[in-house]
């Protein structure tokens, strides 16, 4: 299958999911229904040519097997659900708000995260379950049984085709679960490799997706914009041998300027617009680096005063580590190392290789050889990540 | 999106509604009162809403009349149903954003005032309407 149809596919895959569920319900059944049309279409097009209307084509294809589905599950029983009543509870939704619907569907709040990321994956993002699982490195079968679960826990939910009432709360968990995405293509949390660049790409497809369907939104701006001007260092952020780059000695030459102007841009525009949010700070911050030719040129003063409104909004122990090293790159270690000493207590980070991993780099801006060695030591053995233990004490061998 | 709400009744169900006996407790005028007075409102709700496009409810089943053949021969059989069988006995036709939207109009004939014993087996159906020929040729 060439990459042309292949992205057809995937950007058609959530719009006739939606005219599937709109039209009759089922979103379980839908889901396969669906999977399997887009598996006849992978077949088929690239020999008998793409259909003059290839939505419509998909549309027909995948409801006569959601057809078939039905039956056959009707057979073996008789699909009674229990109601208590038949509500909406939400507004109607717009032909063009039904990847919208799907999202919330799969950030459902009955969901684990995981089952969140993997319905969204397959749903709204058009994998398959084995490419699913390949991405997060996890058996196929683990990952048909995840999917499977949350499907039924959508269906027993009693999710409806319709736009939830409290909108901006649940648009708040498919933002996360994009992130999530996102992330996790681009710091695995386990294993060798450091980058996947696959679900970096796909919750930016995801994110650009959302801006489409939202774009005065100015979070979800925000979001893809954090994402593109973090995408943007990914060439230089790990050396020859797929080992850690820290920002500070990144060849900056690497950065592509495509993704830090579009991210740029994106952001200039949604923070006068409001009311600003966590990730148009993040994104704003990640903007002041790209912009900056060099570590030390960084406007550090800036960044610690977004870092100031950011832990005013968001009470996350990383914000106020990340506030930390902003803190001592623009006023000095020792401004650094005494605000760390205030956040030190925090349970949620007290264990974190990244909280040692700050303090190590902090002693060593101080010129405390001893400390930092030991600190650098601490946080390699708090990671699970190899790329990272094997930074960590290459710079504990360097001091 | 067009959806058809269906709703069934034997022929026993149409005479209790006459009146006659049927071995099941009388429909009183009252209640027949609170159910006209009920199908109205439904209904000019979804006149308000746009969402109506036509309904109607059908004649006893003893009033039909099943064309069809036997040995090569055109039959005409009046009232085809028996006593107890249930068959349709009125429709509503509405356009809608989803089967969701639809069923939950549906639903809301779950509260139609009728005696007890006519409540507690009532139902109705909710079924896609097919909008081309496309959708029924494999």
């Amino acid at each position: 299958m060439t990459v042309a149809l292949e992205d057809l596919l995937r950007e058609l895959a959530p719009q006739v999911l939606g005219a599937l569920v709109r039209r009759y319900g089922h979103f379980d059944t839908a889901e396969d229904a669906v999977q399997e049309a887009l598996l006849a279409a992978a077949q088929q097009w690239p020999v008998e040519g793409v259909p003059d209307s290839p939505r419509g084509w998909l549309i027909t294809v995948a409801s006569r097997r959601l057809t078939d589905l039905l039956r056959r599950e009707q057979a073996r029983q008789q699909r009674e659900d229990r109601v208590a009543q038949w509500a909406l509870q939400g507004e109607p939704v717009a032909d063009a708000d039904d990847t919208l619907v799907l999202l919330f569907m799969c950030c459902h709040p009955s969901l684990s995260p995981a089952s969140q990321i993997a319905l969204t994956l397959r749903a709204v993002g058009g994998l398959t379950t084995t490419e699913i699982a390949r991405a997060f490195l996890v058996p196929e079968a683990t990952m048909t049984r995840r999917i499977t679960r949350a499907k039924a826990s959508v269906k027993d939910s009693g999710a409806r085709f319709t736009l939830p009432a409290d909108r901006e709360e649940r648009l708040g968990a498919v933002l996360k679960v994009v992130y999530l995405i996102f992330n996790e293509g681009y710091a695995s949390t386990a294993g060798p490799s450091l980058q996947r660049v696959e679900l970096a790409a796909e919750g930016i497809r995801l994110a650009r997706m959302l801006h489409r369907l939202l774009p005065d939104n100015s979070e979800v701006t925000g979001l893809l914009a954090l994402m593109l001007l973090t995408d943007a260092r990914r060439p230089a952020r790990t050396g020859p041998f797929g080992e850690l780059v820290p920002m500070a000695e990144q060849d900056r030459s690497l950065w592509i300027p495509g993704l830090i102007r579009e991210g740029v841009e994106l952001i200039t525009a949604a923070l006068p617009r409001g009311p600003v949010g966590p990730y148009q700070l993040q994104a704003a911050i990640a903007a002041v680096h790209d912009e900056a030719s060099s570590a030390e040129e960084t406007d550090w003063a800036q960044i610690v005063a977004l870092y100031e409104v950011l832990l005013q909004l968001t009470d996350n122990p990383m914000v106020a580590l990340n506030h930390v090293v902003a803190v001592a790159m623009a006023r000095g270690a020792d401004a650094g190392l005494e605000l760390l000493g205030t956040i030190e207590g925090d349970e949620r980070i007290a264990k974190d290789h990244r909280l040692f991993a700050v303090r190590a780099h902090l002693l060593e801006m101080s010129g405390d050889v001893t400390g930092a060695k030991a600190a650098y030591e601490e946080a390699a053995t708090r990671t699970t990540s190899l790329p990272q233990q094997r930074y960590l004490r290459a710079r504990a061998g360097k001091l | 999106m067009k959806y058809m709400i269906l709703t069934y009744a034997s022929q026993q169900d149409y005479d209790g509604m006459a009146g006659k006996d049927t071995g099941k407790p009388a429909w009183k005028p009252e209640d027949f009162a609170a159910m006209g007075a009920f199908m109205e409102k439904f209904n000019n709700d979804l006149l308000e809403s746009g969402e109506l496009v036509e309904t109607r409810g059908l004649a006893a089943p003893v009033h039909t009349r099943r064309l069809g053949s036997k040995d090569g021969v055109s039959v005409v059989t009046d009232g085809p149903y028996a006593e107890t069988q249930e068959v349709l006995a009125g429709y509503w036709i509405v356009e809608c954003e989803s089967f969701d939207r639809a069923t939950e109009i549906a639903a809301r004939l779950g509260d139609t005032p009728a005696p007890e014993f006519v409540r507690a087996t009532a139902y109705a159906d909710v079924r896609p309407i097919v909008e081309g020929r496309d959708e029924l040729v494999e």
